[in-house]
């Protein structure tokens, strides 16, 4: 393969041996060279070479990396299982998943590598499942193999999964059996509606009956328990509960079918019955889908946190181990770029920490031996160590992403609001039921019975159980198309009303990253500080570098200090300081009045003012500012034209903040600067009665964005934004905040026409059942039309427009 | 309309195979992922693929 003679192949890059061109290392790659030049995508290639010559350089690293995966304790629960016939099975996380294409590549992958029996690719869990020939093929080849398409292998975290797909499951054989159930019941149903008709002979009709009877009661005692289930729950806890109603209505319809079909006369329900068991457990599938989506998009990004470790195991010897398999007390090695796979605390070397997984905060923070470190954040320079103290869920990673489990398993608010009006419903319709037996009661038994039935029938409340959560299910689904991303439903409540609306400034209505201008002194000293800040990592430090727009040699890094507010250190052996005002005075640099003037300026023309010092002379400065994110200002007079008062909270000098908000338009009356973010705190807290909608960085405002009635996190983890702010938009775009209030309105106008639709429905159903207008045969066939109207209704209501793309 | 005594059970029969095949499919996990298998309709075999064992 290393022959002098040979050619990377088109596709992959692998060195071949054959001098044509284009030259392919094996089928699969012509495959797929041949696909995207036939598509016409060689841009691919010209995109693609520009990373893989940093990949070729680091191949003997990343082989011996693969070689884990032989190992049954780095794989864990995903430890490849041997099947009768001698092939093992594995199924592994993988990611960088894309599209068709990428399941296509590789289940094809498969197909044409001699061991790999079979690929199966799972898009919605990003998984994989493989099976393969020990004899003839390793794991670790399989997964260098496709680390080489691109894919990275990881072994399964496993928990979530589990839980879930078993639920899945079971909700899935439930709906499979009142399906079957209802249709056939519905069936039975309709020849016995024919029979009456057309004077049916009894033995006929009772035989009918019977199995009619026989499907409804199978509905109602094994998929219909998990009603009974729940009821008993609510009266155990004597809270109100939709299942309340609902299983009040199954279990009379039942007694009162049963007895009917036994002594022979009346009507049987049981095709209404099986209908209303097999609909409400297709709701509740759908909502539970909905909630599932939501949890597996955070187990994505906790898959980000490694899965394995560099344990020290010797004085100079570090095995890979699972992260399962790390305890407290155990030191482990980090190497710059690698994630940190637990909490713990430095214990050598010094380094920058990137903890915007965690903090969502994208400066990186400096640390030193004793130092706090958290699992999932990022090493940037320097290989150090870490003795380990809490690893998986004890972590702090681990904790915020229980808290957010937990939020989303939370009923939101409006669901809850259902659930009480369903509540109060059962009892009046239970006494309405009393009420009508009573007063029928002249009439004799068997009217009086009729009427009251046919009341708890056609009441039956499974319109109103169903209409809240569907559409809020259905809503939360077409958000996350969107790329917003909704952990409590009751968003759409607060939302839909116009209140007040604060914007955090940096990085929510500006783009977050800084640029450098020259403002006036010497161009030379900007060489200088570039060096200096070439060693620091730090948003202003690549602003400066940008502006020097030149090649730095790298510098040791001995020298290189970061402080409150300013850095220093050497550069062709001047001493350079970099840093606001207050920096250089605290240093006793000398300023000329003329960069106090420049500095002045800088801050009323919304700008944060830099200076450059060389040899305690402070000789340039410069204007670090934010520019404004294109689509603010057309945000802004949007929101102000829909009745939302618009604001400023920011942490930034208070004339930058009135500057940006004269330039995008904000009164600069609620434009306030100069906020700690307890301050921020508190003015979202104001306890006016409008709706508060605090809209900000994930990390940084998380305690505003928790307080408000609203939070909108626009950057930031998503973990971390979830666990504060109910809404985390992911697109960052600030558009996608008006999609979110317009489609709110329309949720909460779909839950009141749909409440209205069925409590309308319920209201004259229920005059009519109590004047004995309507006879139960009447009630079943009024109930189903009610839920199959809501459910129409809230299929076809436009919530939220379709994404562009 | 006597047939109707032997003509009920047989659908219900029927009908309950059918559920019973429904049901082996959702707990052999064929329900599992239902975006996939939508997309692998699209993808043209190419043909030479090795015989694969179902799982």
């Amino acid at each position: 393969m290393t022959d002098t003679r040979s050619q990377p192949c088109s596709h992959c890059g692998e060195p071949v041996s054959v001098m044509v061109a284009p030259a392919f290392c094996c089928n699969g790659c012509r495959v797929a060279y041949e696909l995207i030049h036939g598509w016409g995508l060689d841009n691919y290639y010209d995109l693609r070479d520009q990373s893989v010559d940093g990949s070729i350089a680091s191949k003997p690293q990343e082989d011996s990396r693969y070689e884990v995966f032989n190992s049954d304790a780095f794989l864990g629960i995903s430890a490849p299982i041997t099947g009768a016939d001698g092939l093992m099975t594995a199924e592994l996380a993988i990611d960088g998943l894309h599209c068709a294409a990428c399941v296509w590549l590789i289940e094809n992958a498969a197909s044409r590598t001699i061991g790999w029996t079979m690929a199966r690719v799972k898009m919605v869990d990003h998984t994989v499942r493989i099976l393969f020939d020990p004899k003839q093929i390793q794991l670790s080849q399989i997964a260098r193999l496709l680390g080489r398409l691109g894919y990275q292998l990881t072994p399964l975290t496993g928990r979530l999964e589990d839980h879930t797909e078993r639920e899945n499951r079971r909700m899935l054989v439930r709906i499979a059996i009142a399906g079957f159930c209802a249709t056939n019941a519905m069936w039975i149903a309709i020849a016995l509606y024919a029979g009456d008709a057309s004077g049916v002979s009894t033995i006929h009709r009772d035989f009918l009956r019977i199995f009619g009877t026989g499907l409804g009661i199978v509905a109602v005692l094994f998929p219909g328990r998990t009603f009974f289930t729940g009821a008993i729950a609510s009266l155990r806890t004597r809270t109100p509960h939709m299942d309340l109603p609902v299983a009040l209505g199954l279990s009379v319809g039942t007694v009162v079918g049963t007895v009917n079909t036994i002594i022979g006369r009346g009507d049987v329900y049981f095709d209404s019955l099986a209908v209303l068991v097999f609909l409400l457990l297709i709701g509740r599938w759908i909502q539970f889908r909905q909630q599932h989506r939501a949890a597996k998009s955070v187990d994505l990004l906790l898959r980000i946190t490694p899965r394995h470790a560099h344990l020290k195991s010797g004085s100079d010897q570090y095995d890979l181990v699972s992260v399962d398999s790390l305890q407290p007390g155990d030191i482990v090695r980090v190497v710059a770029g690698e994630s940190i796979p637990a909490d713990g605390s430095l214990c050598s070397g010094q380094s920058f920490i990137d903890r915007s997984l965690l903090t969502g905060e994208s400066e990186p923070i400096s640390v030193v031996v004793g130092d706090e470190v958290c699992a999932g954040t990022v090493n940037l320079q320097q290989s150090i160590q870490v003795c380990v103290d809490a690893v998986g869920e004890q972590s702090r990673i681990g904790q915020v992403m229980k808290s957010v489990e937990e939020a989303m398993g939370e009923k939101t608010r409006i669901v809850q609001l259902a659930d009480r009006v369903g509540g109060v419903f059962v009892v009046i319709v239970t006494l309405l039921a009393m009420v009508t037996f009573v007063a029928w009661f002249d009439h004799g038994l068997s009217v009086a019975a009729s009427n009251a039935t046919s009341l708890l029938i056609v009441a039956c409340p499974c319109a109103l159980a169903l209409a809240t959560p569907l559409a809020i299910s259905v809503s939360l689904g077409r958000a996350a198309k969107n790329r917003i991303l909704i952990r409590d439903g009751g968003a759409f409540q607060q939302l839909a009303k116009p209140g007040k609306i604060w914007f955090d400034k940096t990085g929510t209505l500006t783009k977050g990253q800084m640029t450098a201008e020259f403002l006036i002194g010497s161009t030379d000293a900007i060489r200088h500080a570039a060096a200096i800040e070439n060693e620091v990592c730090h948003p202003i430090a690549d602003a400066i570098i940008r502006l020097a727009a030149e090649p730095i040699a790298a510098k040791s890094t001995e020298s290189t200090k970061v402080e409150f507010g300013g850095v220093s250190g050497r550069s062709e052996g001047h001493r350079v300081a970099i840093g606001n005002l207050a920096f250089m005075q605290r240093n006793n640099a000398s300023i000329d009045g003329s960069f106090v003037d420049a500095v002045n300026a800088s801050v009323v023309s919304g700008g944060s003012p830099v200076l450059v010092a060389i040899d305690a002379v402070v000789v340039t400065a410069i204007r670090i500012s934010d520019p404004l994110k294109p689509e603010a200002t057309s945000t802004i007079a949007r929101l102000q034209a829909l009745g939302w008062q618009v604001g400023i909270l920011s942490g930034d000098h208070s004339d930058i903040v009135g500057g940006v908000a004269t330039i995008i338009g904000i009164d600069p009356a609620h434009a306030i600067g100069d906020l700690s973010p307890e301050q921020k705190l508190q003015i979202v807290r104001d306890g006016s009665s409008d709706t508060v909608v605090m809209v900000g960085d994930g990390a940084n405002d998380a305690a505003a964005l928790a307080a408000a009635d609203v939070g909108i996190a626009v950057r930031g983890g998503a973990e971390v934004s979830l666990q504060a702010a109910p809404v985390f938009v992911s697109s960052g775009s600030l558009t996608s905040i008006i999609d979110l209030i317009l489609g709110s309105r329309r949720t909460m106008w779909l839950i009141g026409t749909a409440f209205a639709v069925s409590l309308g429905y319920n209201i004259v159903a229920v005059g009519l059942a109590m004047t004995g207008q309507i006879t139960p045969l009447v009630a079943a066939l009024l109930m189903p039309i009610s839920s199959v109207s809501v459910l129409s209704l809230t299929l076809a209501w436009p919530t939220f427009r379709e994404s562009p793309s | 309309m006597s047939v109707l005594f032997i003509a009920l059970p047989i659908a219900l029969l029927l009908g309950a195979s059918g559920l019973a095949a429904c049901i082996y499919c959702i707990r052999a996990g064929q329900y599992d992922d239902l975006e996939t298998p939508a997309i692998r309709i699209l993808v043209e075999d190419v043909g030479d693929r090795k015989k694969t064992k179902r799982l």
